[in-house]
């Protein structure tokens, strides 16, 4: 039996091959390669190029800031319609704010519904006795993280589980889309609005849940009575820090692998590396990240009802 | 860039602040997580049946106890891009 060689790898040697070639041509880094056809002729030349480093990192991660120092006209990346009317909207705010910035996190985050609705439609059309491949993936998501929830919560309360599973394909889907290589793109996690948000409305749910099952004057005696419980305040800044806790991780787990890779990708400007990168970043820590989240926000539900 | 002394001055410290902050917030998780992953090889090499559980708990307990280095970074970043 022969062994084959699948093309795909043939391919990546390919172009491994012409990776290396094309670093020892650019030489410096301070210069770029130009390839490409002039007066007829094939060429490649090198180009003197003024990058700096932070203004693209400014550019990349804080757009209001970078379009207040430049004054330019921003680049809109979706529809001009749509920017135009939002910041015709953005007028009648009780604060004045420039628009960029929250536009570009808005477009990112319907865009990640719309994928995520688009999913949901195209398991639902699809779903059969005899599961195909999509169907078996979702079922085991779904089937794992209950699970989970009926482990930490019991059996009796695994009505939990639309909530933990919305909350870790939100996020896991927030994470995943700032791999797509589209200018523009980029995780609504990096922004702390958006997982700030999220830790909220985890502590929303949890203090809700407490009351419905420990009752409204129970719960809320380990917060003012201090016969009960003599550090009550103590719980109180650990109810804000809860917050604080599971929103930064989240955000700064994203924001900080973003940065690394813009910055790696800027130092080696042919080598495909910056893939490895958006692999452990992008794929891994975001997995890892959005399943700790969902594993915290389960956890603080258990610990609250537990008794 | 035209800075004065006073700025120069301001600037030059908060890059070594986020330096020494990133060092230093560094060394905590590092140790942690290291000593979380040797004893999730122990208890692997005692009950090798338990493996995907203990792998699992050792992951949520590394990104949770990875969470001070990752406050750190947070702080490193304010300080180079705000100051």
């Amino acid at each position: 039996m022969t062994k084959k060689r699948s093309p795909i790898l043939r391919i990546i040697l390919i172009f491994f091959i012409v990776e290396v070639v094309l670093v020892f041509l650019s030489g410096n880094f301070s210069k770029q390669l130009e390839i490409g056809f002039e007066h007829g002729k094939f060429r490649i030349r090198h180009v003197e190029t003024e990058y700096d480093l932070q203004e693209k990192i400014t550019e990349e991660f804080q757009i209001d800031e970078y379009y207040k120092q430049h004054g330019e006209t921003p680049e809109i990346y979706g529809s001009k319609k749509l920017y135009n009317s939002f910041k015709f909207l953005s007028k009648f705010g009780t604060v004045p704010f420039n628009p960029m910035g929250t536009f570009q996190l808005l477009r990112m985050l319907l865009i990640v519904d719309i994928m995520l609705l688009i999913m949901a439609l195209f398991i639902r059309k699809t779903l059969a006795r005899r599961p195909a491949k999509s169907q078996i993936i979702f079922e085991l998501i779904y089937t794992s993280l209950e699970e989970f929830v009926s482990e930490t919560l019991g059996e009796d309360k695994a009505y939990y589980t639309p909530y933990i599973v919305t909350l870790f394909l939100f996020i896991w889907v927030c994470n995943m889309v700032g791999m797509i290589p589209i200018p523009g793109f980029m995780e609504p996690t990096r922004n702390l609005n958006v997982p700030l948000g999220l830790g909220f409305m985890v502590v929303v749910v949890v203090h809700f849940s407490a009351i419905k099952f420990k009752g409204a004057w129970n719960h809320l005696q380990n917060y003012i009575n201090p016969v009960k419980n003599p550090l009550f305040l103590l719980d109180i800044v650990g109810e804000i820090s809860k917050i604080v806790s599971i929103s930064f991780r989240l955000f700064g787990n994203i924001l900080g692998g973003a940065i690394i890779i813009l910055v790696v990708s800027s130092l080696v400007s042919f080598v495909v590396f910056p893939i490895g990168l958006n692999l452990f970043f992008g794929v891994f820590v975001g997995t890892i990240q959005a399943f700790v989240f969902t594993m915290l926000a389960l956890t603080y539900i258990g610990v609250e009802i537990a008794e | 860039m035209n800075l004065t002394l006073a700025q120069g001055i301001v600037k030059a410290s908060a890059l070594l602040g986020a330096g020494l902050c990133m060092g230093m917030g560094a060394l905590g998780p590092g140790i942690g997580e290291g000593f979380v992953a040797g004893k999730a090889c122990e208890g692997i090499a005692r009950s090798p049946e338990n493996a995907s559980l203990i792998t699992r708990t050792m992951l949520v307990g590394q990104a949770v106890s990875e969470s001070t280095g990752i406050y750190s970074l947070v702080i490193a970043l304010l300080l180079i891009f705000s100051t």
